[in-house]
């Protein structure tokens, strides 16, 4: 979906951050840089829960009056729903902050779009193995804290299920609840795996935890940037064929996903 | 008037300096260069006496990622900037692009100070609002707290940030080289400087309160 130039408007890009791994913050920097470049906003700017600037402060380097919020997180949850909303004193989809108008938009990771991303990475990263014989895994982190966090994993393995993709089995699997993704190969039933970690960085959990609990390091590695090698796929572990996907979220094409959101937040709350 | 303006005219009126950025103008034909201070001879050397050259204002997170010893620098009021790199800009809005990535909104912090329109948090206001795991963090006694700012904040402890927070409304910081701090790192006059404000705490001090405030619980006689 095309979206029509906001030059008097600012776009706000929000991510976690890590006060850890700087890792962290680069997809967030590569998706503001590449629709800056587009020039479709007056300013492009990101924001962070733990790093700078904070969501309480980058509104000061915002000059625009209007001002679109986009999480460029993977799911609804309890940042989106609850963290974001109050760092940005939002009261509803528009709030007037300081004198500035806040457009809250859904997160990168809930838009149908993201499913061509997903298939795209699995393509890309497992060129030449026969779907009917493999398991597309989308894993994520699953917490207690909200329970829609896992929502729109198990949204996309419905999407890809029903997509014609050619899988013959889509599974979601989760770091801290069941499905376990330590469990993937019993998860699976063919002898080919894909897993796709549905984050947006390759930070702590992608490529240092998740690659522990799958059995491809037997211990946690260093951040991603510092490594020499870099995942070398496929695995042959446990009696199967693993390949590992580097996170969704650092898929270039995510900044059509951040401007698709926009687009939906005008086409609802903003109609003509 | 927009950001971009406000700062060209306060480098008309000889403004240089913003934490360990030298700003320097028009030299060698190239609008505004930025170098840490203590390179800033470099801009009159042959060949900028062999520095790194970079002209797109995006390079400045990459230089500002990670302090000379490695160590990851993730607040940016930080000063252990790294040394050896120069900066070559084109035009003001390049300049506050930079500015924005080396030191993240506190040049419109330092505006809205200016005109009276910046929002200063509280302590107790902002471990109020925690949540998660970090809500915890609210159970820090005052003692505790000030103790805090003085060995995690200011310059000794590598923050170049001036507080201009309280632990509430009638509680202000005791005195300390922490909290007099002025965010002007470096030999420089303060009416040449855009110093560096610190209008709540930052993760870090939260981070710091709910590990004290938890060991302040433990030694609670039972």
């Amino acid at each position: 979906m095309s979206i029509a130039p906001k030059p008097h408007s600012a776009l706000l890009i929000v991510g976690h951050g890590s006060t850890e791994n700087p890792d962290s913050s680069t997809p967030y920097f590569d998706h503001a840089a590449e629709i800056r470049r587009r020039n479709l906003f007056a300013e492009v700017h990101c924001c962070f829960w733990k790093e700078e600037p904070s969501m309480r402060e980058v509104l000061y380097q915002v000059d625009s009056d209007e001002v679109y919020i986009v999480p460029d997180f993977i799911s609804e949850g309890y940042f989106t729903q609850d963290v974001i909303p109050r760092e940005f004193q939002l009261t509803g989809p528009t709030s007037v902050v300081r004198g500035k108008t806040l457009h809250y938009c859904l997160p990168v990771g809930v838009h149908p779009h993201m499913t061509d991303l997903i298939l795209r990475r699995a393509c890309e990263t497992a060129p030449d193995i026969d779907p009917a014989t493999t398991t597309l895994i989308i894993t994520g982190h699953g917490t207690g804290l909200n329970q829609n966090s896992t929502k729109a994993i198990r949204d996309q393995v419905d999407l890809i299920a029903a997509s014609g993709a050619g899988y013959a089995a889509v599974l979601d699997a989760y770091m801290e609840e069941q499905p376990f993704i330590a469990e993937w190969d019993q998860l699976s039933q063919t002898p080919n795996v894909i897993v796709v970690p549905f984050f947006i960085s390759d930070g702590l959990h992608s490529y240092q935890d998740i690659p522990v609990l799958l059995g491809i390091d037997p211990e946690v590695g260093p951040a991603a940037s510092q490594r020499e090698v870099f995942r070398h796929n496929p695995h042959h572990l446990r009696g199967k064929t693993l390949y590992y996907t580097s996170a969704i979220g650092t898929e270039r094409l995510l900044a059509d996903v951040i401007l698709d959101q926009i687009s939906d937040f005008d086409q609802i709350h903003k109609p003509l | 008037m927009p950001t971009a303006e406000k700062l060209h005219r306060l480098i008309q009126s000889g403004v240089h300096r913003m934490g360990e950025i030298e700003i320097q103008t028009n030299v060698a034909n190239i609008p505004f260069m930025l170098t840490h201070w203590q390179d800033a001879a470099a801009v009159n050397k042959p060949e900028f006496g062999g520095v790194e050259v970079h002209r797109d204002p995006a390079a400045a997170r990459e230089i500002s990622t990670y302090a000379e010893d490695g160590t990851y620098r993730f607040t940016k009021g930080q000063v252990n900037l790294k040394r050896g790199w120069l900066m070559a800009l084109g035009s003001l809005e390049e300049l506050r692009q930079a500015l924005d990535h080396f030191y993240p909104a506190c040049l419109g912090l330092f505006l809205a100070e200016e005109d009276g329109t910046l929002e200063v948090e509280f302590l107790r206001d902002k471990l109020q609002r925690q949540t998660g795991m970090y809500r915890f963090a609210r159970n820090i006694s005052d003692a505790g707290a000030q103790q805090l700012v003085r060995t995690v904040c200011g310059p000794a402890h590598q923050c170049a940030k001036r507080i201009l927070w309280q632990i509430d409304a009638a509680t202000p910081l005791e005195d300390s080289e922490a909290s007099r701090f002025n965010g002007i790192p470096g030999e420089v006059p303060q009416n040449e400087a855009i110093p560096l404000l610190c209008r709540e705490a930052c993760n870090h001090f939260v981070a710091e309160c709910r590990r004290v405030a938890k060991t302040e619980f433990e030694q609670k006689p039972a």
